[in-house]
């Protein structure tokens, strides 16, 4: 369809648990935008901002358990949009959003679901992960049983410690 | 003339960049399963990522493993472990990520029950 990025900017990634309801404004996440829509993340890239030595553990994961209450809108200077000026609008275009009205969605803990690891120090460190044609990380649906939702967060799982930073995601939804 | 395609084209690429960073502390770095040569100061990894054309799952490639890397024959392409192990259960019915993407897209089927591994498919009432 059309490639489109996903960006956030200036955001504290405050690390926290695998399973946690994720806290507002800490996170960045992709739904899609029905139940059968399909999308693919080619690329996630993350700018270390801190002003100090900060280890992130940075991870793209599944979503065991979605959002509850209405998800808030992106505001300023987060953004998301076609990365083609001539993009037609979607129907449904997928639902980006790094805030929800009642608790925020749970990174999976399954041992069999996948998760991309981006470990970097905040404090000057950059990264960048880009899929090989066909080799995509993909989710379908909006549902956490079809993998319809993939969060970008800090792991304290992991061994991240809370950090500043700008990140992206460019994805193309069908 | 049968053409081979190397299954390497299909990778994908994780940089991490630490060139003007303190990098991570080495202990820190082997705690997250990373090789801590490649994260301290002043470098840069490029690290291989592979896809799993079953559950459509990424995961950085481990260099050093000696086990067989899991491979689907029908798709020709890696898969992850997990979903290598479903392969092997009873009963087993192969759906590639995009074919079973396909199936629910077309509105005919709906997954009632399971994952993308184990997928339980109900055929729509709508489709008659």
């Amino acid at each position: 369809m059309a490639k489109r990025i996903f960006t956030l900017l200036g955001q504290t990634f405050t690390a926290q648990a695998v399973t946690a309801n994720l806290t507002n404004a800490t996170y960045g996440a992709i739904k899609g935008g029905s139940a059968t829509q399909l999308t693919d993340i080619l690329e996630v890239s993350v700018n270390g901002m801190a002003t100090a030595s900060t280890v992130a553990a940075m991870c793209l994961a599944r979503a065991s358990t979605i959002e509850a209450g209405a998800v808030t809108a992106l505001a300023s200077p987060n953004s998301d949009g076609a990365m083609h000026p001539a993009s037609a609008a979607l129907a449904a275009p997928p639902v980006t959003f790094v805030a929800a009205a009642t608790n925020g969605p749970q990174a999976s803990a399954v041992t069999t679901d996948p998760k991309l690891q981006f470990s970097l120090n905040l404090f000057g460190g950059i990264e960048r992960w880009n899929a090989s044609p066909t080799q995509q990380m993909s989710m379908l649906g909006n549902t956490a049983a079809l993998f319809g939702e993939l969060i970008l967060f800090n792991s304290s799982t992991g061994g991240g410690s809370s950090g500043l930073c700008n990140a992206h995601m460019i994805y193309e939804p069908y | 003339m049968t053409l081979f395609r190397s299954k390497d084209a299909h990778s994908g690429e994780l940089m991490l960049d630490h060139r003007a960073s303190p990098g991570i502390p080495a202990a820190k770095a082997e705690a997250m399963g990373l090789d801590p040569s490649l994260v301290r100061e002043g470098k840069v990894a490029h690290l291989r990522t592979l896809g799993c054309c079953h559950c459509g799952g990424v995961w950085i490639e481990n260099p050093l493993r000696t086990r067989p890397r899991n491979h689907c024959i029908k798709c020709d392409r890696y898969l992850c472990d997990a979903c290598a192990a479903v392969t092997k259960e009873p009963g087993y019915t192969h759906r590639s990520f995009q074919e079973l993407a396909d199936m629910i897209r077309s509105g005919k089927f709906e997954l009632t029950g399971g994952d993308l591994r184990r997928p339980v498919l109900t055929r729509s009432v709508k489709d008659g």
